[in-house]
């Protein structure tokens, strides 16, 4: 059958993590005058919700946007995937070749349609199309571009001071809030276990070939908001003297000396008088003998693009940098600088084609280094990490648009995660619960609405394409909440949730000689596991590696360990935080089930439930948070000013996008066009 | 003849600010393997004078160069040219791998 397209040209503008009820907030207060362009020009529901699939995790519901298809369907049930080895751990899953569902963007460029896939952490990478006409970078991880493969050295904050002796280098150090980045014992902030290819292990190469991670969650100290709200960096303090030795430093500058790579790079910079005889920059050098700086830092302005040799394990090469000064003493007696991590400008192995990213980086600029340091020191919030976002989307913009403009693509599916990224390390923040009581939620409540206004500004570069004949949706994956409590140990996305499952006696970990748990299960003595966001599994004999439960006792045990879930009750509030559970055969209700969905689905309660991927996505949350994905939709074959009352799922995304090109339903479609929003009748 | 011992600040001077190409020796004194490579390299020392800088740390009492190169164990042989790092050998090493690197970092 063969159908008339409502448009030519459609852009997905992907925004993880993005809440339609917080962002409401903001547009009630008139400061998402962009969001509120495409709503006015557009159709939504009222609550601009989007009914997210089940688990409210990345992967799955950009899978979900991309297929139409359940998670249970498209077989990407979690962030990770069940290790088909081990009960205990998880492999890689930002793998098309996993995902057991048609990807739309397959249908549009076989159809001729120039498309691109740019950053989608769900079943993007690597292409499953030979069609010419697609194109597909990254998607392997959900942060920024190339940010899984390229990194060559950590971010780093350089203090340096006349009283510093000598130059001092602290690798990774778990900074605790508000201590200001002085080497006092060097031996004490060492720590042997810091892993520093955690990208690498992540998504790297290791991981996407599919090797095991095995991350336990035993209590509170191993849950992602407090690892998150840690900021570790390579702390340098360097003395600041008379500039002496250098070729052509001017009069009055002072250096001191930056260490990157490891500690094996070493650069000498110089802080500079203005006229009035103020410090005011900093200039940072190859060596004392260059003639010209690499760059000329100025007060509160963030440069990237910065090109400079990077050396990991022993390879040097060409990298870019962003960089800051945090403070600058006037006077010339202290200077804080900031330098992200750097970026291996050479690696393209995650574009297709290899030609874009020579075109990209051409015509736009180098990817520019994202911050991951922040968490609970404002200072670096505010300093580093907002703008380094705030300057990776307008790169990412001008990417899209370049490829729009000069390079004639026709559908574009793109994603960024600026809010995903501050939420998992701030939103908890967002609430004073008493484990972060040292911290305000004013601070942090003003950081959501810092990043949900570059995110408008990020919109705003897109509205033009309205009066370009695009149609143009605004999606995201899954909101975060706010948290009311802090969550129990239990369905937390990383691993192995011991805690809840012990206390339950379903899981045993062994003892050491005082009888406290150590970090290994106890296999003979164990029944079942808790792993990943939702899931149960059974250890049933026969069908896993140590299985002590007769597969004849099965339903039995399922049926206890449900009323057990129920019946527990948080001991820090006595209230009962399992919110439903279904058996897998069951869990085809929300489109969780099959053999990635475990034994048992299970999700926690309103209230109790951590940022997103634990709860359902009608969750609700503090300060207005909810789990509910947004959707938005604009421009040539929408209705204008329209708002629906229509339920509009998750897994309608793709076959709408399907009507509106005129294409067919991806293969294993679920989902329904939204027809009730389309200009014409279908 | 001897090697240079560089503390922290002479290290900065010699290794960075002069840009002199050097090798600098991470050893212990009672770690055997260094009480074989010094001499070996004070016995090459002569044959580089004015082209090629020996020099040595001496890794207990300057504990901060060592853990600023991210160093595990010595001794460690680390090369420099141009203010910029040019690679290590590690552990017990021949006269010729020293050579080598010699060579190789200073282009010839």
């Amino acid at each position: 059958m063969k159908r008339t397209a409502l448009t030519q040209k459609l852009l997905v503008l992907g925004v993880d993590g993005m809440d339609p009820r917080i962002s409401q907030k903001f547009l009630a207060e008139g400061k998402m005058p962009n969001l509120q362009k495409f709503i006015e020009r557009g159709s939504a529901r009222k609550d601009l919700h989007l009914l997210g699939a089940i688990p409210t995790i990345t992967p799955p519901c950009w899978t979900t946007l991309a297929t139409g298809a359940y998670p249970g369907t498209h077989g990407i049930t979690c962030y990770w995937r069940q290790s088909p080895e081990s009960l205990d751990a998880v492999v890689y899953n930002m793998d098309s070749r996993n995902c057991t569902a048609e990807q739309i963007w397959n249908i549009t460029s076989e159809a001729g349609l120039k498309t691109l896939v740019w950053h989608w952490p769900g079943s993007s990478w690597p292409p499953t199309s030979h069609s010419e006409n697609l194109s597909v970078v990254d998607g392997t991880q959900p942060g920024s571009v190339n940010m899984g493969v390229a990194q060559l050295d950590w971010e780093k904050v350089i203090v340096a001071t006349p009283d510093i002796k000598e130059v001092r280098y602290a690798p990774r150090v778990d900074k605790p809030a508000g201590v200001g980045c002085i080497i006092a014992d060097l031996e004490g902030t060492l720590d042997n276990e810091v892993d520093d290819e955690m990208m690498e292990l992540w998504w790297g190469d290791t991981a996407r070939e599919g090797g095991e991670i095995r991350t336990y969650v035993m209590d509170d100290e191993d849950t992602e908001v407090v690892i998150g709200s840690k900021v570790a960096y390579d702390i340098v303090n360097s003395p600041l003297k008379e500039a002496t030795g250098w070729a052509n430093a001017p009069e009055g500058a002072k250096e001191f000396t930056i260490l990157t790579s490891g500690g094996v790079m070493r650069r000498p910079a110089l802080i500079l008088k203005n006229e009035a005889g103020e410090y005011d920059r900093v200039a940072i050098y190859k060596n004392k003998k260059a003639e010209a700086p690499i760059v000329t830092l100025e007060r509160d302005i963030m440069v990237t693009g910065i090109m400079d040799d990077v050396t990991k394990k022993e390879v040097t090469k060409p990298a870019c940098r962003s960089m800051k000064i945090l403070e600058l003493d006037s006077a010339g007696n202290k200077v804080r600088v900031w330098i992200s991590n750097a970026l291996d400008i050479s690696n393209d192995q995650l574009w297709h084609q290899k030609s874009l990213y020579k075109d990209v980086v051409n015509n736009v600029g180098q990817v520019p280094p994202v911050s991951l340091i922040g968490g609970e020191d404002d200072e670096l919030v505010h300093e580093i990490f907002e703008p380094s976002w705030a300057i990776y989307d307008k790169w990412q913009a001008d990417c899209l648009n370049y490829c729009i403009k000069e390079k004639g693509y026709d559908v574009v599916f793109s994603h960024l995660h600026n809010i995903d990224c501050a939420g998992h390390q701030l939103w908890h923040l967002g609430k004073t619960l008493p484990p972060w009581d040292h911290t305000d939620e004013k601070t942090f409540q003003g950081f959501i609405e810092k990043f949900y206004l570059q995110t408008d500004d990020y919109l705003g570069e897109f509205l033009y394409l309205l009066d370009e004949g695009w149609t143009v949706l605004v999606v995201s994956d899954h909101g975060l909440i706010v948290g009311e409590n802090v969550p129990p140990i239990l369905g937390e996305y990383g691993g192995l949730n011991t805690k809840v499952m012990e206390d339950l006696g379903y899981t045993v970990m062994k003892k050491d000689e005082n009888g406290n748990s150590i970090r290994e299960v106890d296999w003979e003595k164990t029944r079942a596991v808790q792993i990943r966001s939702n899931y149960i599994y059974l250890n049933i004999k026969g069908r896993d590696k140590y299985g002590i439960v007769d597969p004849k006792d099965q339903y039995d045990l399922e049926e206890q360990l449900i009323s057990d879930l129920y019946n527990y009750r948080d001991d820090r509030t006595g209230k009962r935080v399992v919110g439903i559970c279904l058996r897998n055969k069951d869990a085809v209700l929300i489109g969780a089930n099959g053999p990635e969905c475990g034994d048992i689905f299970f999700s926690i309660e309103e209230g109790y439930n951590r940022l997103h991927g634990d709860s359902i996505s009608t969750s609700e949350g503090y300060f207005d948070s909810s789990v509910s994905p947004i959707f938005v939709a604009a421009g040539s074959g929408i209705k204008s000013a329209f708002t629906t009352d229509r339920t509009i799922r998750q897994v309608d995304v793709a076959p709408s996008i399907s009507v509106l090109l005129g294409l067919r339903y991806p293969a294993q479609c679920e989902g329904a066009p939204i027809y009730q929003i389309f200009s014409e009748e279908i | 003849m001897s090697l240079e011992q560089l503390n922290s600040n002479r290290f900065e001077e010699i290794i960075y600010d002069n840009c002199e190409p050097s090798l600098v020796i991470f050893s212990r004194k009672d770690c055997h393997v260094c009480k074989e490579i010094v001499p070996m390299l004070e016995e090459m020392k002569p044959q580089y004078e004015g082209k090629f800088g020996f020099y040595y740390v001496d890794v207990e009492e300057d504990k901060t160069l060592f853990q600023r190169f991210s160093l595990k164990g010595v001794p460690q042989v680390l090369f420099f040219r141009e203010g910029e790092y040019r690679g290590k050998v590690a552990g017990k090493v021949e006269e010729e791998s020293i050579e080598e690197k010699i060579a190789e970092v200073l282009g010839v």
